[in-house]
């Protein structure tokens, strides 16, 4: 076990503020936005790139819009058929624009909560 | 197999049945004849009696009568007494007595109380004990269910009738005890649990679970096993598409085992069959073969120099939270008088009678196939999650069922993940129904806390210092150990101004079982340590342990602090210590009689204020206009039987000003609710009921604003007809990780309890006589449900105290849990007091969980009271009185 390993398990139990575009966010322990409404465009474009994503191309903002709006409508996160329906992209055209998942860099550049667990 | 041919009355209607004779009469109402009202939870041994049904006019367990008997027999089920439509007296008394909570029991007990009313109409208290002792309820410590069955009579007897004790539906809404929304449907066995659903063809899982603490896995044979007939195939981890890893906070617990198992009953193999008794047969047919590892068995062990590493990639210390507050120190340099102690709880299983059922299957939607699971869930979207990176499958739908208990375990996934991987791999509807013992072995158990601890206070009689060094087995996988952890440390202090404070806590994987969410979660195991501290505290100061705590209590006006430092906006407190006094006084006064031979008399109080609105909590609530002028709620508000069903419901009729009936709820499915959170942290009046109230305010808002009168006015205005209501808590972040400090719960629920009981000084038996609870969490909304809330804690908080304990390899049916009984029901007095909260949901907050708090410590110090021993490693069984007894 080295330092390092144990650190990023431990830092992966616990909530941490950090400075995203200039922001000071506060994260869950899987990097997704605690709270959606502190998202905005710059901070997508930042979250992008900690995604391996250097730049965010119409059809990434299609997608990102279309989670948020989503999001905001229903309260919850779409699947992916949702998102199929809701972008008119298929979701191996979704899946190119995401290298790390839908899921996981999808939504955590489009500033989505992950559902609560305990608290 | 011998094949009997029967004839028998099912609920009057004449029958011939042809069936292995060994069938029971349990299953050949539940899968023959659809008459799922009839619960099945100690397998068939006749300790529960959810299944009980009336034969030949006695009360019996179906699960013990086989065909071969029932030639001849007339059978009633609860499905026989009456309907929704047309409910029995005695199901309309059990609903409008509050006796209902899950309801998984009730069916069992309704059918009970109905041969003991046929034969007398006019039962005593001890009759009823007597003829419902084998019935078993978790939920609700049994006053209820007494109340109902004399309720029962009394309709019977023609004295008077439902419609003159069922409130005014047309009067106000909140802060009456309106029936709950559910509460027919239960008591009728319409409503559906999880192995209610008709699912025809559906295969049954079995799993082969470790029966070694710590071993490697070597080999899998199958060959076997896979001769036996109805045998479909079998599902190890490599079969599982995703990550393998039921991920609550970390990646450490897999769905099935790998190449090792950590902890007995570790799932290793499911086995699919045709029918479950096939599964079952087979599984016992599957030779796996281990090396054995050590057993770290306690935390010492786990932490001792050289100790085997229980996960590869981290530490078995695996999370340290310290919290420091003021100088601690110093206030024990200077103190007056100092009260310490080793204090221990025990791992407990949370008990809910329903075993941990769920149902897989793939349904074609828009062109794609969708996974649908059903099962017990408190936190659907989270369990969505978690399924489709465990499975790797995305387009899952989680549906709650009816859930027959849960007390916090149900925010883990257990079996819907082994369901869900077996009906993607066979492509057919799976169910996996596990039995008592391993519904034991795969659900998470309440933590066990080993704490020394220390509380001082000055010469003038308040507290200045407190330390406890903390070390809790977080079992074989860590789930939410760093939150129950940070959960204590956020109520540490109590109900108390502490100025000083020094904590330090520490999470150990051992190879003991996993602890997770249960009632409470942390708090009740630091409470304990605390409120008895406060209590030796008292003594030595020779101060009355109430005034001792009025005399403590924060006080936000004069800036005092929790043990984060955070100054709470309100604390009443002091108002449940004044409603109490007269009882406490009058207790304290009757004891005095029973001071002397061999049975004495103790009183014991312990208090307890519950952080509720934790930091960063936010729920979403949807609000639809219907064209019926009611309204329809969507949001994942779970309901496993404290009555969040009529939260919904009477808030939105109150605030909009309709009748309850055009309330509709949808918030069983992850397809059609918001995610608003688990059904956990006594949040869901606080945070679900406020975002309702936001959404309706947005509803009453957007009427103002165009005049309209009417939903449909509203929608002809152009108006929108969905309004999603928030509810967020005012801050956020975590605990500073070198002090502790931080923000924490915004508000509070306050109670002092009192616990009136007798020990036996040969014998070390303790009776518990009376439980009295002063409690104010701010305005009630349904008195009968919120009473309800207090008794069963007060019941499972004795149970905790007394005998309760889950031992790894022992522990395996309700004989061997020591599950509490009807004879063992007490008497409780609720005394409600409701002091507005500023941020509440119309001033209400949360009770369900602080009602674990106080019950422990309050029957630790009325022992003490009686006999003058302090047993502070739980549970306090006789054993332990006798042993400490012979010690003083």
């Amino acid at each position: 076990m080295t330092a390092e390993k144990f650190k990023q398990i431990k830092s992966e139990l616990e909530q941490e503020y950090r400075s995203v575009a200039g922001f000071t966010l506060l994260f869950d322990h899987e990097g997704y936005l605690w709270e959606p409404k502190d998202w905005n465009e710059k901070v997508a474009v930042a979250l992008a790139r900690e995604c391996g994503i250097a730049d965010l191309s119409e059809n990434h903002w299609k997608v990102v819009n279309f989670m948020r709006e989503y999001y905001f409508t229903y309260g919850r996160a779409p699947l992916n058929s949702q998102l199929k329906k809701g972008t008119g992209l298929s979701i191996a055209e979704i899946n190119a624009l995401f290298p790390g998942g839908i899921k996981k860099d999808g939504r955590r550049i489009a500033g989505l909560p992950n559902p609560r667990a305990c608290l | 197999m011998s094949i009997k041919r029967v004839k028998l009355m099912i609920n009057g209607q004449a029958h011939e049945v042809v069936a292995d004779e060994n069938l029971t009469l349990l299953d050949l109402l539940r899968d023959e004849f659809r008459l799922t009202g009839a619960k099945q939870s100690c397998d068939k041994t006749g300790q529960c009696g959810a299944c009980t049904v009336i034969m030949n006019g006695r009360a019996v367990k179906s699960c013990l009568y086989k065909v071969a008997k029932l030639d001849g027999a007339s059978v009633i089920t609860v499905e026989g007494l009456g309907t929704p439509e047309n409910p029995h007296l005695i199901q309309e008394a059990f609903v409008l007595s509050g006796a209902i909570q899950c309801g998984y029991c009730t069916p069992g007990f309704i059918m009970a109380t109905k041969a003991l009313l046929d034969k007398n109409n006019n039962p005593s208290t001890e009759e009823i004990k007597k003829a419902l002792s084998g019935n078993l309820c978790r939920c609700t410590g049994y006053v209820k269910i007494i109340a109902a069955v004399k309720l029962a009579a009394r309709f019977i007897r023609g004295e008077i009738t439902p419609d003159e004790v069922r409130p005014d539906p047309d009067g106000p809404k909140v802060g009456v005890s309106h029936p709950r929304p559910t509460a027919l449907a239960k008591a009728c066995g319409t409503a559906r649990f999880t192995a209610d659903y008709v699912v025809p063809g559906a295969l049954e899982v079995a799993v082969v679970h470790s029966p070694h603490a710590h071993a490697r896995i070597v080999n899998i044979d199958f060959s076997e096993a896979e001769k036996m007939p109805g045998v479909i195939g079998f599902l190890t981890y490599k079969d599982i598409k995703g990550t393998n890893r039921l991920v609550m906070n970390t990646d450490d617990r897999p769905v099935l085992c790998e190449d090792r198992v950590r902890v007995i009953g570790d799932p290793v193999v499911a086995v699919v069959a045709e029918c479950r008794h096939q599964a079952r047969e087979a599984a016992q047919k599957v030779k796996v073969e281990y090396e054995l590892l050590p057993v770290l068995n306690t935390t010492e062990e786990a932490l001792a120099e050289g100790a085997i590493q229980i996960h590869d990639d981290r530490p078995n210390l695996y999370y340290t939270q310290p919290q420091i507050k003021g100088d601690a120190g110093k206030a024990f340099a200077e103190a007056a008088a100092v009260a310490e102690g080793h204090f221990k709880t025990q791992i407990n299983h949370q008990s809910p009678l329903e075993p941990e059922a769920s149902l897989a299957y793939l349904i074609e939607e828009d062109g794609e196939e969708k996974l649908v699971v059903v099962g017990r869930s408190i936190n659907i979207h989270k369990h969505l999650s978690v399924l489709q990176d465990a499975l790797g499958f995305e387009n899952i739908r989680y549906e709650e069922a009816f859930s027959g208990g849960q007390f916090g375990m149900k925010v883990e996934i257990t079996s819907e993940a082994i369901a869900g991987a077996a009906a993607l791999k066979f492509k057919r509807p799976v169910r996996y129904i596990p039995s008592l013992q391993e519904s034991m072995f795969i659900s998470p158990k309440r933590h066990p806390y080993d704490m020394k601890a220390k509380l001082c206070a000055d010469k003038d009689g308040y507290i200045t210092g407190y330390e406890i060094d903390l070390t809790v087995d977080d079992g074989a996988y860590h789930s939410n150990g760093d939150v129950i952890i940070g959960r204590s440390l956020r109520m540490l202090s109590g109900a108390y101004n502490i100025p000083n404070v020094q904590a330090m806590s520490r999470l150990v994987y051992t190879n003991n079982p996993w602890g997770s969410s249960a009632r409470g979660a942390g708090p009740p195991q630091t409470n304990f340590t605390l409120e008895c501290l406060v209590n030796m505290l008292a003594e030595k100061m020779g101060i009355d342990p109430l005034e001792f705590r009025l005399k403590n209590t924060l006080q936000p006006s004069l800036g005092h602090s929790k043990s984060t430092g955070v100054v709470p906006r309100e604390w009443p407190f002091p108002v449940v210590c004044e409603a109490i006094k007269p009882h406490y006084e009058r207790a304290v006064e009757e004891a005095k009689k029973y001071k002397d031979g061999n049975i004495v008399r103790g009183v014991g109080i312990a208090a307890a204020s519950f952080g509720v609105g934790s930091a960063g909590d936010k729920s979403i609530v949807s609000v639809e206009l219907n064209d019926d002028e009611g309204v329809t709620i969507y949001a994942a508000v779970a309901d496993p039987g404290e009555g969040n069903d009529s939260m919904l419901t009477q808030l939105a009729a109150e605030g909009l000003g309709i009748p309850m009936e055009k309330v509709h709820l949808v918030t069983r499915n992850t397809d059609e609710t918001t995610a608003t959170g688990p059904a956990a942290g006594s949040r869901m009046t606080y945070m679900c009921g406020g975002a309702l109230v936001n959404a309706i305010e947005q509803i009453k808002q957007a009427m103002k604003e165009c005049g309209a009168k009417t939903f449909k006015e509203l929608k002809a205005a152009g108006k929108p007809t969905r309004y999603n209501g928030t509810k967020q808590a005012e801050f956020a972040g975590p605990l500073d990780k070198e002090t502790g400090q931080g923000p924490g719960y915004e508000s509070e629920v306050h109670c002092v309890q009192m616990i009136e009981l007798e020990v036996n000084k040969e014998t070390g038996e303790v009776k518990v006589l009376k439980a009295t609870t002063a409690v104010d969490s701010g305005p009630v909304i349904n008195r009968l449900n919120y009473e309800g809330q207090l008794e069963g804690g007060a019941d499972m908080g004795v149970g905790y105290a007394l005998r309760e304990e889950y031992i790894a390899g022992y522990t395996k049916d309700w004989v061997t849990f020591k599950y509490p009984r009807m004879k063992d029901s007490f008497e409780m007095v609720s005394i409600i007091t409701e002091t507005p909260r500023y941020n509440g949901t119309n001033g209400s907050t949360g009770v369900g969980e602080m009602t674990m708090l106080p019950t422990a410590p309050a029957v630790i110090s009325a022992i003490y009271d009686a006999v003058g021993v302090w047993v502070t490693d739980l549970p306090a069984t006789p054993e332990k009185i006798k042993a400490a007894l012979a010690k003083r």
